[in-house]
């Protein structure tokens, strides 16, 4: 008697749901589940490996040009050294974002992009001619900030920087090494995603080691680095307000805004699925409009585009060099800074508590 | 009424086979064993207690604190021994208080910490200091040469089961809203997260299903405590338990408690069911407890024991109603949220962004929350009031030490509940450093939902 009134129990909450499901049909899902693999596929081989190859492709043009600046200095041949250095930095802020997998292992943000550079370890490592890259200790004297530093100098022209270079082999030998440094790490990075594209396509949960919860949480590390390193430390946010302009990234040759906004493109590639050729394939906005998720009366992708497009035309609107503009007009970068906190909310906290995804980087029991 | 009372005493005090506590004793010791192993083998000993910079304290347990790395792992270890002196009945009360107070102290240090089975957990433990089960085939019987005690009263079984029977049935009342019945909310959002899995993947998606499960755990949780305490359904009621925790384990990350719940409710099969067992590891070990000279003194439950036992489970059925002293949605102040069995109940998520301003200058600072907490409690503290509330202060003085005059600590917050969006969760003007957590007050800061 019991067992059949129990046994009654998964029938009545059969019964139960099937009045509730009436009043929500405008809420139904397509018949088909969303292709979360799909939308992995697109990211590894348009977004991700595209990206790594650009970068690595421009790091070598970089090492060329290096290469026959330092057998031949010219002043020409030091502009063209320029140019493909500042191409290799755009480039990077595209591959920044995905440190897992691979690039975790490599440490690349570390290694690649530690701002302020340590000029002062910088000329030592010169003057001395003997130093190892690979210490902890060197992580601030390497890099894409040690080049700028060495390219682009204090305040000095190409001529005084090319002198510079002309006279010491040193200096010309620590660039070949930085360059190398980076070479090889990026190396090893693209020769791990040959084995780990395998895994990560196959890994379909929302937990924190799976390839959705790497994306997601790195896309939001990578949004509260340009927040707060890129803006806000510069702008004075840690500092009781008072600007600290040699923090920005790429001081010296003045192209902080310029990688800023490359580093919230990258996100926004990211976000939507963007190819490298611009086709915007299988993305999260995708995945959010196919469980479609409201935020308010609107759609929650609609809110993050909108939002996308104030915080492009705030970091627009700052003039450059941003060293300059967070003394003389910090009231436009703390513009651009409040928008780049809404898009971090939106990004961080309505998106992956929409998707199911676990925002931690920390492993334990829920209850 | 004098003769119902009388006749309930009588019943508690009927004599019953002590077969279901020992197989429940040595249960609870191994499941115990293998989950603190399990906890510091991922590296939680020192994630949770070893790393972070400050702790958030239990309100009214400030004095509770962490200990320094080497004393913690010493405090598992003891965990470890005391998990296996509960196993194996050796120094049965002295394991068991030991396990006890060692447990609930490491729980008590930080509430970011909490989760609803550690208090399971120290509940139970609790209730084996005064359940005689390591009466009968014990380490300690063959120690003290006492024979083995083969009958207890009732009242000792009905205290496990009447703890289980409550947390089924709490969290069974705490699915009664309009959220988790109209909404099907959070599993509406939680389900499609699993479109990927073989076979049901496909049904992921349908909001028909979250409204299956989540109208089939509200019966469940509601129902299964009394088919479990029915002779006839016992049996029925487990094959329920195991399908429902093998869902639960399948879909959520909350480790070792559906093994530890499928396990231990075995504490309500027929007696003859854990006598068998217990023969036959009697048997399996060589047990010879009744060659024992000594005559083990006869098990009683006085009418202290029974009056403090009364009191305890009369405290634990008030407890999850405090809430209601409170104003304010409880999902979104959680005033009154925690040791109510609220089980997997929403998703809730946040950012906080903190600012310390110098009362002098009237010059203000953000905090990078991550240089103060580790990731687990920065997130927890992100929709948590209380949290937020410890973290102010925390902040107030570590600004004040390093030359700050008076600190102010306000905080933007966003939180989402329930695929509601974000909304403004804390008022951005109050300096929060200077808000109580007190059970007395109500948290008028939290903007209201």
């Amino acid at each position: 008697m019991k067992t059949i009134f129990l046994s009654l129990l998964l029938v009545l909450s059969l019964l139960g749901c099937k009045k509730k499901d009436d009043t929500n049909t405008d809420k139904d899902l397509p018949d088909e589940a969303f292709d979360k693999q799909a939308l992995l596929i697109n990211i590894a081989d348009n977004v991700i490996l595209p990206n790594y190859t650009r970068f690595e492709s421009d790091l070598n043009m970089l090492n060329a040009t290096f290469q026959a600046y330092s057998n031949a200095p010219t002043l020409a041949g030091l502009d063209s050294v320029k140019i493909k250095f500042q191409a290799a930095y755009k480039s990077y802020q595209h591959i920044s974002l995905y440190e897992f997998g691979p690039a975790e292992q490599v440490v690349v943000r570390n290694n690649f992009n530690v701002f302020p550079t340590d000029t002062t370890q910088i000329n030592s490592n010169i003057a001395s001619g003997s130093y190892d890259l690979n210490m902890v200790s060197q992580l601030d004297a390497k890099g894409l900030p040690s080049l700028d530093f060495l390219f682009f100098g204090r305040n000095n022209s190409t001529a005084a920087v090319h002198a510079l270079f002309a006279s010491s082999a040193n200096r010309r030998n620590y660039v070949k090494q930085v360059i190398l440094d980076m070479k090889f790490k990026a190396d090893a990075v693209i020769a791990g995603w040959a084995a780990y594209r395998t895994t990560f396509v196959s890994s379909l949960g929302t937990d924190v080691s799976s390839s959705i919860g790497y994306l997601i949480n790195q896309l939001n590390f990578e949004l509260d680095y340009v927040k707060n390193a890129k803006i806000g430390i510069p702008l004075g946010k840690k500092t009781l307000g008072i600007a600290v302009p040699n923090n920005c990234e790429a001081y010296y040759s003045g192209n902080s805004l310029e990688y800023a906004i490359e580093s919230v493109k990258a996100i926004e590639s990211l976000y939507l699925g963007k190819s490298t050729e611009g086709i915007d394939d299988k993305g999260f906005d995708d995945y959010l409009n196919h469980l479609k998720i409201q935020r308010g009366s609107e759609a929650l992708t609609s809110a993050i585009t909108k939002q996308f497009a104030v915080a492009f035309s705030k970091l627009n609107a700052i003039a450059s060099p941003l060293s300059q503009q967070v003394l003389s007009n910090p009231s436009h970068v703390d513009a651009a800074y409040v928008e780049l906190v809404k898009l971090l909310v939106l990004l961080k906290t309505d998106m992956p508590s929409s998707l199911g995804v676990v925002i931690t980087y920390q492993d334990g029991d829920g209850d | 009424m004098a003769t119902v009372t009388k006749t309930f005493i009588k019943y508690l005090k009927q004599e019953v086979s002590i077969a279901p506590l020992v197989i429940f004793r040595i249960a609870f010791g191994l499941l115990m064993f293998v989950s603190i192993l399990r906890f510091i083998a991922k590296g939680w000993v020192n994630s949770m207690y070893v790393l972070p910079k400050m702790h958030f304290p239990y309100y009214g347990f400030e004095w509770v604190k962490v200990l320094p790395e080497a004393g913690m792992y010493l405090v598992f270890f003891f965990l470890l021994l005391s998990s296996l002196g509960i196993l194996l009945g050796a120094f049965y009360r002295i394991s068991t208080i030991l396990f006890f107070v060692l447990f609930t102290y490491v729980e008590l240090i930080d509430k970011t910490n909490y989760l609803n089975h550690y208090y399971f957990v120290s509940l139970i433990s609790f209730l084996l200091i005064f359940i005689p089960s390591g009466r009968n085939f014990s380490i300690d019987n063959i120690l003290f040469k006492r024979n083995d005690l083969n009958y207890l009263p009732r009242a000792y079984i009905l205290l496990p089961q009447l703890q289980m029977f409550l947390v089924y049935f709490f969290a069974g009342i705490a699915k009664i809203n309009a959220d988790w019945l109209l909404e099907a909310q959070p599993l509406k959002i939680w389900l499609p997260a699993f479109s990927h899995l073989p076979l049901i993947g496909g049904y992921m998606e349908k909001v028909w299903l979250a409204y299956v499960f989540s109208w089939f755990g509200c019966l469940y949780d509601l129902s299964i405590g009394f088919f479990l305490f029915n002779r006839r359904t016992v049996y029925t009621a487990y094959v329920f338990v195991v399908i429902f925790h093998l869902a639960t384990a399948l879909f959520f990350n909350i480790g070792m408690f559906p093994y530890i719940m499928m396990t231990i409710t075995i504490v309500f099969f027929k007696e003859n069911f854990h006598q068998t067992i217990l023969n036959y590891l009697k048997s399996w070990f060589k047990y010879k407890g009744a060659a024992f000279v000594k005559l083990n003194t006869k098990a009683n439950v006085s009418r202290g024991l029974m009056l403090g036992f009364c009191f305890y489970f009369l405290v634990q059925c008030l407890l999850p109603f405090r809430y209601l002293l409170y104003k304010g949605d409880l999902f979104w102040t959680e005033q009154g949220y925690r040791f109510s069995w609220r089980v997997m109940l929403m998703e809730k998520a946040g950012t906080a962004f903190f600012y310390v301003k110098d009362g002098k200058s009237g010059r203000e600072v953000e905090v990078d929350n991550k240089q103060h907490l580790t990731y687990m409690q920065e997130k927890m503290m992100a929709t948590q009031p209380d949290m937020m509330v410890d973290y102010a202060k925390y902040l107030c003085k570590q600004y004040s030490n390093h030359g700050f005059s008076e600190p102010e600590v306000r905080v933007k917050s966003y939180v989402t509940l329930n695929g509601s969006g974000t909304r403004e969760f804390i008022d951005p003007e109050i300096d929060l450093s200077k808000q109580s957590n007190s059970f007395f007050k109500n948290k008028h800061w939290v903007e209201s939902y």
